[in-house]
């Protein structure tokens, strides 16, 4: 992770700096004082660049003054994102060793959502690139905030900061490739976040066997890696006898070829991110740990391999989940909700928790939806939805309430069974929901749907593209603004 | 339609719904919603447990009609229900019987004959009279998506409309040369390639209000190949219902004028065939809208948004109403995301919306909103053109229905704008609804008729 400090405003000795600038607003603070360092030099150079501090506008100066190297003014237009402007900064300066940036005009809260900004965007995941030539990486090591005040707006990046790092474990896992991240090896990484205070639990097949997971073992039986479930717990309320939990849940599916129901060739690479539900709900509980949150909270995720092994399992058969309910498997290719199945009734019976959100790479359908500005969120509760919806805005990862109802519930009646695992194309989203929700038992329970988010085709501000570690965020900020204290 | 009776004639066959709480039959008939008794040669009793709602009711009436059989004269019991419900019963019941059998050689000579048992007919009258137009409406425009293609062309359709004049509503027919003064140019891309040329109708209801009108949109591709985009040819012979929201809004008129609506209304249905031929449009096509837009054409099957475009602009322009809402069957994407059971709702206007909504939940025709989305708009952006009319086909997992409405979007100048998306909706999957499996639903009819009768009716709002 980029180092980040921050120092009273000064103008740096050395390296880059960057100077945000409000739209129609005199050069003051540092700009105002490297303005006079230059005897008016930017000044001049702005009105030759005919800069107004509009939203995109951008100004570079080499060496303009001292031992600065470079210059970057950028515009902020009327009214400043602050993490925005942070992460959309970086690729302007990641050349540069050392970068300072002017907060001149934000609050110590915002300085710190800017630092946050930069953190986030700054990630990269490059470790399998052995031949890259050095001039080619970036090479900021440090980057200082000037703020007024810095010692509030350090206290105040603090837990940002364990959320970042969060973010960047989901990131890692996402972003690894199947033939490293199996679910042994998914499992053996959830471990090494016990050194942050988490509990961590880990099942294998015969435990599972036991339990009964009948719907997440047979998608698991076609592959050579066997399937793990990990349970991380993180007990944040203080008190003696634990609150009920809050309980998040993820689909960690390594790698998904479809099964029997194998997919087509084109774009199947992708499907190593079919666990970025699992990838999620770990990063947020090495979040919720790292800035030691005060909430008892418990993430589970269920991880396999859907491979059209010579024991897998086929269209036509019927699975008996750990709830007891049958399901016929129309369709291999719809593998995580079996896995979610057991997944979530087992998170009831052990935990009894006080509400459940589930994560997972679901359908297509959900693309066709609403594309890749949202993701899906299907709840049987109001309160849960209008909690996530708002969480959502506040962090940039959005989420679009879809229905649920009896009707679509017909869709996935089977002749043979008490449910299937598909209901066709009409709502294809939808019917997945509603199988998933028949086993949370009535209890409060949302499912966000991340197949069209979890990856990003393009950089954005604070996103690189990639892994976008969607959730991790919102589920941090739900749990912040409701569930603490 | 249907007779308000105290008794039923003779030779009626007695429908009487059953609720819960009713002594069991020693059949085990216990009222559950399916469940049938044949009890007498002229009695039946049908399962009604649960119903509580107006739609609910409705659905029993529709469960009635579906008991009967072939009988040729059936009795509703309604007696001893509330008055909401018990038009309702007869409500679904009217939907329910409807069928298009005129072009069967072989079909009774006589219709069905329906009779609403009730306690007091008169007192009904009044409530039986408003139901009565929103059926002629929803009726109406059934008759016109049920009809095959080879009999509903662009010509026939503006001819059928041209009849309405006889309800008191205005009918104006802009033709080919009419379009080109305008220069409709989506509009006439997309009818380039029938040997029947496009439309616009525009209808007309005054009203009572001095204020400006409501107006209703409607798709109205009489039959959609796909052009050169062809079509596969499995499932084909649906896109003959490929102007059901045109259908919808010519219905909507009809019951706002039958029932003397004091609000005044336009519709304005862009009609044309999408074929295949010589003079077709073809893919990589840049068009001039009405707007002054120009357009590249990526997907000649994506053709209900370039004739809606065209429509919307000149009622924005022409008429400048107080909201504007448009039907159509529009994407394939929009059944993946709702499936049959809910139809999309998007919009530039969160009020508007909301009574939309609203309105669509009162009468049961159930709708769900969807996003507009920043990066929908940045998916049109077009190389060559100011936009493009969708993502190039075989894109995969392209939300197409919101990328159709954020087109649309910038078609309607300022004015307040919702757009539905009743592909899916317009044709029944199951038989236990308010239409026979595989026949049209009329979705819109009465939404649009109960819009305008909560939300536009108000006179103190104008």
């Amino acid at each position: 992770m980029l180092d980040i400090v921050f120092a009273k405003p000064a103008l740096p000795k050395s390296g880059a700096l960057v100077l945000p600038i409000v739209e129609g607003a005199a050069l003051a603070g540092l700009a105002g004082a490297l303005d006079a360092e230059m005897n008016g030099g930017l000044t001049r150079a702005l009105e030759a660049a005919s800069f107004k501090g509009k939203k995109g506008q951008s100004v570079t100066l080499w060496a303009p003054a001292g031992g600065i190297t470079k210059l970057v003014v950028l515009g902020l237009g009327s009214a400043a994102d602050a993490e925005k402007l942070g992460g959309s900064m970086i690729p302007a300066i990641s050349g540069e060793t050392t970068c300072t940036v002017a907060t001149d005009g934000l609050s110590a809260g915002q300085a710190a959502s800017l630092a946050m900004g930069a953190a986030l965007r700054f990630y990269r995941f490059d470790r399998y690139r052995t031949m890259e030539k050095a001039e080619d990486k970036p090479k900021l090591t440090k980057l200082t905030v000037a703020s007024v005040d810095a010692a509030a707006a350090k206290a105040a990046f603090a837990p940002m900061k364990a959320v970042a790092e969060g973010v960047f474990i989901a990131r890692d896992l996402v972003s690894e490739p199947a033939n490293v991240l199996n679910p042994v090896e998914f499992a053996e990484r959830c471990r090494e976040l016990e050194k942050l205070g988490l509990g961590i639990e880990i099942l294998g097949p015969k435990d599972m066997k036991k339990l009964g997971f009948g719907a997440l073992l047979g998608v698991a039986q076609g592959s050579i890696n066997e399937p793990r479930m990990v349970v991380m717990r993180w007990n944040g309320s203080g008190k003696k006898k634990a609150d009920k939990p809050v309980c998040f849940i993820g689909k960690g599916v390594t790698f998904d070829t479809g099964g029997i129901s194998i997919k087509p060739a084109g774009g199947m690479e992708d499907m190593k991110w079919d666990m970025a539900g699992a990838g999620t709900v770990t990063g947020l509980m090495a979040a919720l740990a790292g800035r030691k949150a005060k909430v008892d909270a418990v993430g589970i995720i269920g991880l396999v391999e859907n491979m059209p092994g010579d024991n897998a399992q086929r269209p036509g058969d019927v699975v008996t989940s750990a709830s007891g309910q049958t399901i016929e498997v129309i369709n291999t290719d719809a593998e995580g909700r079996l896995v979610l199945a057991d997944v979530i009734h087992y998170a009831i019976e052990k935990f009894d928790p006080r509400f459940m959100v589930d994560l997972a790479t679901l359908t297509g359908a959900i693309i066709i939806a609403l594309g890749h500005e949202h993701s899906g969120l299907f709840t049987n509760d109001d309160e849960l939805a209008a909690r996530i919806t708002a969480a959502g805005l506040a962090t940039g990862e959005a989420a679009w309430r879809m229905p649920l109802g009896e009707a679509y519930d017909k869709q996935i009646k089977s002749d043979i069974a008490d449910m299937k695992n598909v209901g066709g194309r009409p709502g294809g989203s939808i019917t997945a929901a509603q199988f998933i929700q028949r086993f949370v038992q009535g209890r409060p329970w949302a499912h966000l749907d991340i197949a069209g988010v979890a990856w990003s085709s393009k950089d954005s501000a604070t996103i690189p593209k990639g892994a976008t570690a969607y959730g991790v965020r919102l589920l941090d900020r739900m749990v912040a603004d409701h569930y603490e204290g | 339609m249907l007779k308000l009776r105290r008794e039923p004639s003779k030779g009626a066959l007695r429908l009487r719904p059953i609720l819960e709480g009713s002594p069991p039959h020693p059949s085990g008939f216990r009222g559950r919603p399916g469940e049938v008794l044949d009890l007498a040669y002229d009695e039946r009793w049908v399962g009604a447990d649960g119903a509580s709602t107006a739609p609910e009711w409705e659905r029993v009436g529709a469960a009635c009609i579906a008991a009967a059989g072939e009988a040729p004269r059936v009795a509703l019991d309604a007696r001893g229900l509330p008055a909401q419900f018990a038009v309702a019963l007869g409500f679904g019941a009217v939907l329910r019987a409807w069928r298009f059998d005129r072009l069967k050689s072989q079909r009774p000579r006589q219709p069905r004959r329906l009779e609403l048992l009730v306690d007091e007919p008169d007192l009904l009258e009044a409530a039986w009279a408003r139901a009565e137009a929103s059926l002629a409406g929803v009726l109406y425009a059934r008759e016109l998506v049920a009809e095959p293609a080879n009999r509903l062309t662009p010509r026939e359709f503006a001819k059928r409309l041209r009849r309405l004049r006889a309800e008191g509503i205005e009918v104006e027919v802009l033709g080919r040369s009419a379009l080109k003064r305008l220069g409709a140019g989506g509009l006439l891309a997309v009818g380039a390639g029938s040997v029947v040329p496009p439309r616009i109708v525009i209808l007309r209801w005054k009203g009572r209000f001095p204020a400006p009108p409501v107006a209703f949109i409607g798709k109205g591709i009489c039959f959609d190949t796909g052009g050169i985009s062809i079509k596969p040819a499995e499932g084909m012979e649906t896109m003959r219902a490929d102007m059901a929201g045109a259908a919808a809004c010519a219905g909507a008129m009809l019951a706002m004028a039958r029932r003397k609506s004091p609000c005044p209304a336009v519709a304005i249905l862009a009609i044309a065939e999408n074929a295949t031929s010589a003079s077709s449009y073809r893919p990589g096509d840049v068009l001039r809208m009405m707007s002054g837009r120009t357009v590249e054409v990526v997907d000649t099957d994506a053709e209900g948004r370039l004739v809606l475009a065209d429509a919307l602009h000149l009622g924005a322009t022409r008429f400048r109403p107080q909201a504007m809402l448009d039907l159509a069957t529009l994407t394939g994407s929009v059944v993946t995301a709702l499936g049959h059971h809910r139809a999309g709702l998007f919009g530039n206007d969160a009020a508007l919306s909301a009574a939309v909504a609203a309105a669509g939940e009162a009468v049961g025709e159930r709708l769900w909103p969807l996003p507009i989305g920043g990066q929908h708009r940045e998916d049109l952006k077009s190389d060559i053109a100011d936009l493009r009319q969708c993502m190039p086909a075989g894109t995969r997992f392209t939300p197409d229905a919101s990328h159709a409405a954020a087109f649309l979007r910038e078609f309607v100048g300022g004015v307040p704008w919702v757009h539905l998306d009743i592909a899916g909706v317009e044709t029944a999957e199951e038989d236990d609804s308010l239409a026979a499996k595989g026949s049209p639903t009329g979705f819109g009819v009465r939404l649009l008729d109960a819009l305008v009768e909560r939300h536009f009716e108000d006179p103190h709002r104008v």
